[in-house]
């Protein structure tokens, strides 16, 4: 059974990541009272390039044509494991903790990285330098997050944190809880690519994520943006599920309830889209250096929410 | 009974009101009577009792500095009326100047003759908002600059001392300085040793010592000459005051060792950067905080080296106000503040030659001036309470001060100058004069502040 | 109580750090005066509900002088005088403020902890400490004065909170005086500032001032 709950989840995943990005496209194009793409402007995206013929640098090594297939499955392992639809582990549940869905994360990015500097190109060289030292940066601030929860559950799974945050109130409506969330959406507008970080353009000045993907074509480039739209709809569903609203996950086994929050966590992407297309269009780009200001912003609310649970000794 | 220890209080608010009228030369009268009258009335108190009541407290301390800072108020008044006719683009009219001058001397016998640390704390601050403007009088640009850092530092200073009065409040639940000395605290409590240490900074602030001293140099160095002499003659002796009222109220250990070595590292930094100095207004700064740490030194120790401090005090006031007026004689001649520029003041100013020699051998104690009987007695309490090497290294700063203030000023009094004389007569000439012999005076005076201090009155 | 004390505390470590990382003065502007009044209005719940009337003209004069008059006064005159807007060059790179004024914040707790806890126990107490050493710190990392005066009266709230929740009852006379003075000081400060109308808006080091 569980077995069937994990297909359904990762079907779930990999088929309705593409909408979620569509649905914010087109909200934005709203805001600007512009009409704007269909929702299903993704899906035509990737179903355009699985048709085309996929172009290899010369230069490159088999490493370059394989890492979007690499990631992409390293995304999927991820989605059977972090809670999605439901808030019990399904069938590879027990294989990785919080740190271990962390450390695959990183993976997945050293790999890209490694990719783009294997392209020979210097757009993507440069798109790698930058995602490589907003990353050294962010990356132990998403560690002093998960310490933080662990240290809110006494554990680092991260469906017992869910659990906790679900039945305690007082544990919810806690400082130190706020500030890590706080922290972590400061820490998801870095990791989607969202403005006041990135903008996804075709202006080179601002480019980090994108920019490491120039040299994919075809077939790769589809598997890379597919990749990146499950990846940025696992760490929304993660943001959602387990720091923000944590309710109505079902706890226990059964179908009609799963199909249910099923529906109701669309809705909640949905409503997490609306604030970071909200957030998007009435924030400009940082310059690049200024990230860094940005990043020791999340860097101290996450520190702060340390500092909260010692003051309030987590009684509050 | 009560008005008569507030007649200081009373005359310069009453004189300050009177700089409103607009007549030529009217507030200059006004100011330079009420601060002649501030003086008897200082001095008549040290005859009459010991007084305390809610408001007011005022013993020997509080009557000895009452006359320092009537004395010093007079010749700064006496001296601005010749030295105001200098100053080229003065930022306020002549009677404003005034008015500011008598209200900042108000703020100061208000501070040292009320009774609760409350008030002090209200009077210091005070201090600090008549007196801003004032350090801005020049009005140039890098006069405005220390007015501003003045203010920051200053007030943030005061903000730590504040804080201590909160502290002192939630400990003892009185700031009654009156009622705090009849407790007779031996050992305080965490908060209690807290906000006394607290104490000591923030007024330290105020008074050049040592961690936020930095205002200093640059107020005293960009302030007209009689502003810079008031300030370094009364107004930091008066947030000593503030500060020897802490100590006497909660002597405990670590409180005392606390502040010497508060007074110690200002003695040590103010002595080696005196060496560097190139402006003769920042040496003299620097020199009076170097003595503001000896007296620091002087309350922390108590017994023989308190009486040292506060006769340390009473001389260093007169000395170094008489030195700021000299330098502000220098400045309205030689229109430079750099001491490369000054050469031949002993050919060229003949008096202002010799009273400046004589007033940096004061301010830097040497024998026949009182600084050199404080200092004494204070380095014989660190020799009584503290191993030999403290005593030595103390005095070998006192050396390098007293080596690099009087070689500075002997190069610009005794080095020749083919220009012609160019002093004239006039009363800011002999307000110098007067001053430091006055600072050579107190030492015939010692035996009866001390009998103030331990009395409270002159028999 | 606590618990709202302890938010209101956080909440305003929280508005100096945003100030630690904006650049353009009015924007910190604004952030002071949200800070006063969030202060004014915890310190009004506080005298409502202990009927302390000291507290509530505390709370009064926090958001009339504080929240409304100097942020209002301070906006007015950089509309006239366009050159004070932004800062342009802090003393210190804006993250590596953050981050130090961060770590004050952490060292007023362990500060908080081994001197005066046990005697207050309160756990919430380092935040007015934490609050006067970052106001102190933001003074001391800007070199434009409107942020210097921004951060002396940050100080100054933070005293608020000190009197108002964690020891309160001073003597009326007395916090009568400290209310006026600290008028007076922003009052002679605001004069200064707008004296300084002609030169540069960062306060430059002339070479006298130096050593």
């Amino acid at each position: 059974m569980r077995i069937a709950l994990s297909v359904l989840q990762l079907l779930y995943v990999l088929l309705l990541s593409p909408l979620i990005f569509g649905i914010l496209a087109k909200f934005e194009e709203r805001i600007e009272s512009k009409k704007g793409p269909s929702v299903f402007q993704p899906y035509h995206t990737l179903l355009k390039l699985f048709k085309k013929q996929s172009v290899i640098p010369e230069s490159s090594s088999p490493l370059f044509h394989m890492t979007p297939y690499v990631t992409f499955t390293l995304y999927t392992f991820l989605t059977l494991v972090l809670p999605m639809i439901t808030a019990f582990p399904l069938e590879f549940g027990p294989t990785v903790d919080f740190i271990g869905g962390g450390l695959t994360f990183g993976a997945a990015a050293l790999l890209k990285k490694i990719a783009s500097l294997d392209s020979r190109s210097n757009y993507s060289h440069l798109g790698a330098s930058r995602a490589a030292s907003m990353g050294a940066l962010s990356e132990p601030i998403t560690v002093l997050i998960f310490i933080m929860l662990g240290v809110i559950s006494k554990t680092n799974n991260p469906y017992i944190i869910n659990n906790v945050l679900q039945t305690s109130s007082s544990w919810y409506l806690s400082l130190t809880h706020w500030f890590v969330a706080a922290a972590f959406f400061m820490v998801l507008l870095i990791e989607t690519g969202k403005l006041p970080i990135e903008h996804s353009t075709t202006t080179e000045v601002g480019m980090i994520d994108q920019a490491m993907d120039m040299e994919y074509s075809g077939a790769d480039l589809a598997f890379s943006e597919w990749g990146g739209y499950v990846k940025k709809f696992l760490l929304m569903s993660v943001f959602i599920n387990v720091y923000t609203v944590p309710f109505f996950v079902p706890m226990k086994y059964d179908l009609g309830a799963i199909l249910l929050y099923m529906i109701i966590h669309f809705l909640k992407l949905m409503g997490l889209v609306f604030i970071i297309g909200l957030f998007e269009e009435s924030v400009s780009k940082f310059r690049f250096f200024k990230n860094f200001d940005y990043i020791a912003i999340s860097f101290s609310l996450a520190f702060l929410s340390f500092l909260a649970f010692y003051t309030t000794k987590g009684s509050f | 009974m009560a008005y008569i220890y507030t007649l200081p209080m009373i005359f310069s608010a009453f004189g300050a009101l009177l700089c409103l009228v607009r007549r030529t030369y009217f507030e200059e009268v006004v100011s330079v009577i009420v601060s002649l009258a501030t003086i008897v009335a200082a001095v008549a108190t040290i005859f009459l009792p010991n007084f305390s009541n809610t408001f007011l407290y005022v013993d020997g301390l509080s009557k000895i500095m009452l006359i320092v800072i009537s004395i010093v108020y007079t010749s700064t008044v006496i001296f601005s009326t010749t030295y105001m006719k200098y100053m080229e683009n003065p930022l306020f009219e002549k009677n404003f100047y005034y008015l500011l001058m008598n209200v900042f001397a108000f703020t100061m016998f208000f501070t040292v003759s009320v009774n609760s640390f409350g008030m002090m704390w209200i009077g210091v601050e005070a201090t600090t908002v008549t007196s801003a403007l004032l350090v801005a009088t020049e009005n140039n640009e890098s006069a405005i600059e220390a007015t501003w850092r003045y203010i920051v530092v200053v007030s943030s200073g005061l903000i730590i001392s504040l804080l201590s009065n909160v502290f002192i409040y939630a400990s003892i639940h009185t700031l009654s300085f009156s009622n705090i000395m009849s407790m007779h605290i031996t050992h305080a409590d965490r908060i209690l040793l807290l906000g006394t240490m607290m104490a000591v900074i923030g007024y330290g602030t105020k008074a050049g010592i040592f961690p936020m001293h930095t205002w200093l140099p640059d107020v005293h160095g960009k302030a007209p000459a009689p502003v810079s002499a008031i300030f370094s003659g009364v107004l930091l002796p008066v947030a000593l005051y503030v500060v020897a009222r802490v100590l006497q109220a909660v002597p405990v250990g670590p409180l005392k060792e606390f502040s010497f070595v508060l007074g110690f590292l200002t003695v040590s930094i103010a002595a080696s950067l005196m060496v560097v100095q190139k402006y003769y207004k920042r040496l003299f700064a620097y020199s009076t905080m170097e003595n503001m740490g000896m007296v620091l030194i002087g309350l922390s120790l108590g017994k023989y080296a308190f009486i040292g401090a506060i006769v340390l005090i009473t001389s260093h006031a007169f000395a170094k106000s008489s030195a700021f007026f000299l330098s502000g004689n220098i400045l309205a001649k030689y229109k430079s503040r750099k001491i490369e520029d000054v050469k031949g003041i002993f050919k060229r100013m003949p008096f202002t030659g010799y009273t400046l020699m004589f007033s940096s051998m004061a301010v830097t104690g040497t024998p026949p001036f009182g600084t050199f009987v404080g200092e004494m007695m204070i380095i014989y309490g660190i020799l009584k309470n503290f191993p030999l090497f403290y005593a030595l290294a103390l005095t070998s700063f006192l050396a390098l001060a007293f080596i690099s203030v009087n070689s500075k000023v002997g190069k610009m009094v005794f080095s020749e100058s083919s220009e012609k004389v160019m002093e004239r007569k006039r009363v800011g000439r002999s307000i110098p004069i007067i001053n430091i012999a006055l600072a050579f005076l107190m030492i015939f005076l010692i035996p009866q502040i001390e009998e103030l201090l331990s009395k409270g009155m002159v028999k | 109580m606590e618990k709202i004390f302890t938010l209101v505390g956080f909440f305003e470590i929280l508005l100096v750090l945003f100030m630690q990382w904006e650049v353009y003065t009015k924007k910190i502007i604004t952030t002071f005066s949200i800070a006063s009044y969030t202060i004014a209005a915890f310190l009004l719940y506080i005298g409502i509900v202990e009927k302390e009337y000291l507290v509530i003209t505390l709370a009064i004069i926090t958001a009339v002088v504080r929240g409304f008059f100097i942020p209002w006064f301070m906006k007015r005159s950089i509309v006239k005088d366009p050159w004070r807007e932004r800062e342009i060059r802090p003393t210190l790179s804006t993250a590596f403020s953050i981050l130090m004024s961060l770590f004050i914040v952490v060292f007023a707790y362990v500060l908080y902890r081994i001197t005066i806890y046990s005697s207050v126990q309160l756990s919430a107490g380092s935040i007015p400490i934490a609050l006067i050493l970052q106001g102190a710190f933001l003074m001391v990392s800007r070199r434009n004065a409107f942020i210097q005066l921004i951060g002396y009266m940050i100080m100054e709230n933070a005293i608020f909170l000190f009197e108002g929740y964690i020891f309160p009852g001073l003597p009326f006379i007395v916090e009568a005086g400290i209310v006026l003075d600290l008028i007076g000081i922003v009052a002679v400060a605001g004069i200064v500032v707008k004296m300084m109308k002609n030169s540069t808006s960062d306060l430059n080091e002339s070479d006298e001032l130096r050593g």
